[in-house]
């Protein structure tokens, strides 16, 4: 049996069954449920598990890892590429990662201005104009819409410890 | 009836609510033109702004997004060929044609009228079918709303291109998401992981918000250079719209714009079919209608009729199964739905009976806010112009920031900030490998009342031969199993002998549960589906069960 992307995801997927499966012991039993606690999550795992049977099962028609591995280690720069397509996307999670990090620091209008000025930089490159630009944008969206939400609709949203106003 | 309805125009007909919808349909109108930013985001980013507001006046505004959104995509389908929403991408096939034989005037006021057309067609059948179905839904016990959302998973799988197991396991993920945290049964908790936040589970808004949105915006940035360039190719220019030339044209093919808002209808009505579907569906019943099938994709004026008039139809359909059984349409009804319960308005047959006054205002709204979306199409057509110069990695940056303050807004929970970053990843990556969203969103809202509907079953009788006894839960069963075949069924089609039995099967089958209901109205379906399905059959006989290769040239339904 080949072991490709569909397939590798598939083991992936039951491994995920077992572990929850496992969890679901834990669940407390009170005793005089009908349907016990644990008994729709078990519906579900069980459900899910012989999805992902099939799945493994029929999956194998998409480029094997291994030989897909192989070429592309033969190609100059693969990784490079695989970091060039996902690069954007990963700059904005790990952005929104560090933004909710910083949460309870910088609060939410400057953690949210400092959020979207450095989206906007990685994303849109850094020449003097452009970090200008983005600064604007930057304060002026997420200003505008701490006030309207602060002042107009009297929406609590969450200050920061270096700046408790905001 | 009446009062209810005059009560309801009298709750509505406030300067503040106009107000309002203006502002709602407009953000709409933007927001559906815009490619990448999805009507659902657009009713979730408005929530916030409803929390000071009535639940008329907030769900009067929301729907104005929601009409407007549906109408936005013609601006950017017709003017640069890219659809605004994939509510319009048979809009497209015509509409932009039409603009650049020199007439994109009478495209976009063709695809204005019989949206607006549509939508009235479909508000009225709201109104007159939605309090029919309430009082069906009435006769359902927990077998059958069990089997309604089996159902609904099955299908919103089924219709997922092709990829039914990849379908099924996103719904059956989308339903282990929601029995994590304390389960509304019992009250334990389960799969908390020692995790205080997980204690409480997630917040079901949060979650669709990152599967759907998050993931949107991610992939509208994935390719840097498209991500640095102007939302458009340049071209899209404001233009005077042809009104009356497209009124003249649009009630001239009555029989086209009647047809397509029904399949718009019904489509609507089948829980996770959506508008996506819904206007190629109808485009391509126009065009085996057509004298002329030649001139479909040329630019003719009834490819834009039958797409804009389904589409918007289907929102009227997908409110009549949300209001009357608590069940969405698609994943705009599911944000819908998260949004009427944070108006303390939670849709179930007894709904329009226990508060008629709120029901008929939501009917109203959806029929004022067709009025609202023909009123500001010209304006909001220089605005999109002006929007498309703006870069998709500003537009994305913007917009996920603002996904995190109106998702925080939502419950003043810093967790749910960190469940919108978690199923962003989550959305994300199932797009990229394939995985379809919608039938994962469902069950996410599904999940926790097929549980519940589960429970009360078996609280009431251990016996599980009551899910195939009872008529409701043997009909929903019957449709359940053929839409797991479905996808087989499509691919198949115009090969395989097979395929002509589906059609007739099914309509025998689901004659058994009818004539089990009794009344004559059902008696009458069960005799209809009877009859259509021996004389299909015979016709197949008589033909020596020859297939048609051109039904295997149809379009193929696939989840926007």
């Amino acid at each position: 049996m080949r072991l490709g992307r569909d397939r590798v995801l598939a083991l992936g997927l039951l491994a995920l069954c077992g572990g929850f499966w496992a969890a679901s012991y834990d669940i407390r039993d009170l005793g005089f449920q009908t349907l016990g606690s644990a008994v729709w999550p078990r519906i579900i795992l069980a459900a899910l598990t012989t999805m992902c049977l099939i799945y493994l099962a029929t999956g194998g028609r998409g480029a094997p890892v291994a030989a897909a591995d192989s070429e592309a280690a033969g190609r100059a720069g693969a990784a490079a590429g695989w970091a060039r397509r996902y690069r954007n996307p990963a700059i904005c999670f790990g952005l929104f990662f560090l933004f909710l990090a910083s949460l309870p620091y910088l609060g939410m209008l400057i953690g949210g201005t400092l959020f979207v000025f450095l989206a906007l930089t990685c994303l849109g490159g850094h020449s003097p104009r452009a970090l200008a630009a983005h600064a604007a944008i930057a304060a002026a969206t997420i200003g505008g819409m701490w006030a309207i939400f602060t002042f107009a609709l009297r929406v609590f949203l969450p200050p920061g410890v270096i700046l408790p106003s905001f | 009836m009446f009062e209810h309805l005059l009560a309801a125009v009298a709750a509505l007909a406030t300067f503040k609510v106009f107000g309002l919808m203006l502002l709602g349909t407009a953000a709409g109108l933007l927001a559906g033109a815009i490619p990448g930013f999805t009507i659902a985001m657009a009713v979730v980013l408005t929530l916030p702004f409803t929390f000071g507001l009535s639940s008329i006046e907030g769900l009067a505004t929301m729907l104005a997004v929601y009409v407007g959104g549906l109408s936005g995509g013609l601006m950017s389908g017709i003017l640069t060929g890219i659809p605004g929403t994939p509510s319009s991408v048979a809009t497209t096939f015509d509409g932009f044609p039409m603009a650049r034989r020199g007439k994109p005037g009478l495209a976009l006021g063709l695809g204005v009228w019989a949206s607006f057309f549509g939508g009235l067609i479909s508000a009225a059948l709201l109104t007159a079918l939605a309090p029919a179905l309430a009082r069906i839904g009435l006769e359902f016990g927990p077998w059958d709303y069990f089997a309604l959302v089996l159902f609904a998973l099955t299908i919103a799988a089924s219709l997922s291109g092709g990829q039914l197991v990849k379908g099924l396991i996103a719904g059956l993920l989308g339903m282990l998401v929601a029995s994590i945290g304390e389960d509304d049964i019992n009250g334990v908790a389960r799969f908390d992981f020692g995790v205080d936040a997980l204690r409480q589970g997630f917040d079901f808004l949060p979650v669709l918000v990152g599967l759907f949105a998050f993931s949107q915006l991610m992939s509208d940035i994935r390719d840097a250079a498209k991500a640095q360039a102007p939302l458009m190719p340049p071209g899209a220019k404001a233009t005077r719209i042809e009104h009356r030339a497209a009124i003249r044209l649009t009630l001239a093919g009555y029989g086209n714009l009647l047809r397509s808002a029904l399949i718009g209808l019904f489509t609507g009505i089948l829980p996770a079919a959506g508008s996506s579907i819904s206007n190629i569906l109808a485009y391509d019943q126009a065009k085996k209608a057509s004298k002329t099938p030649e001139a479909f994709g040329q630019g003719t004026p009834a490819g834009v009729i039958a797409s804009e008039a389904a589409n918007n139809a289907t929102a009227g359909g997908a409110l009549i199964t949300m209001m009357a059984l608590g069940i969405p349409g698609d994943v705009i009804t599911a944000v819908m739905l998260g949004a009427l319960l944070i108006h303390d308005v939670a849709p179930s047959p007894s709904f329009i009976g226990e508060q008629p006054v709120l029901a008929y205002a939501i009917f109203l709204a959806f029929f004022l806010a067709h009025f609202f979306m023909v009123g500001l199409q010209a304006i909001c057509l220089r605005a999109f112009v002006l929007i498309t110069r703006v870069r998709m990695y500003v537009l994305a940056s913007v917009i996920l920031a603002y996904c995190a303050i109106g998702i925080f807004a939502l419950n003043n929970v810093t967790f749910d900030l960190w469940t919108l970053l978690i199923f962003g990843v989550v959305g994300y990556a199932m797009k990229e490998l394939g995985f379809p969203l919608a039938p994962m969103i469902l069950g996410v809202v599904l999940g926790g009342t097929a549980e519940l509907n589960l429970a009360r079953a078996l609280a009431i009788s251990e016996d599980p031969m009551l899910f195939v006894t009872r008529p409701w839960s043997l009909f929903f069963l019957i449709l359940a199993a053929f839409s797991v075949f479905f996808p087989l069924y499509q691919a198949r089609r115009g090969r395989s002998r097979w395929t002509l039995a589906y059609a007739p099967a099914m309509a025998l089958a689901l004659a058994g549960p009818l004539l089990m209901m009794g009344g004559g109205v059902r008696m009458a379906a069960a005799i209809g589906l009877v009859g259509y399905g021996l004389w299909a059959l015979g016709r197949h006989a008589r033909n020596g069960w020859a297939v048609d290769p051109a039904a295997a040239t149809a379009p193929t339904l696939r989840e926007g």
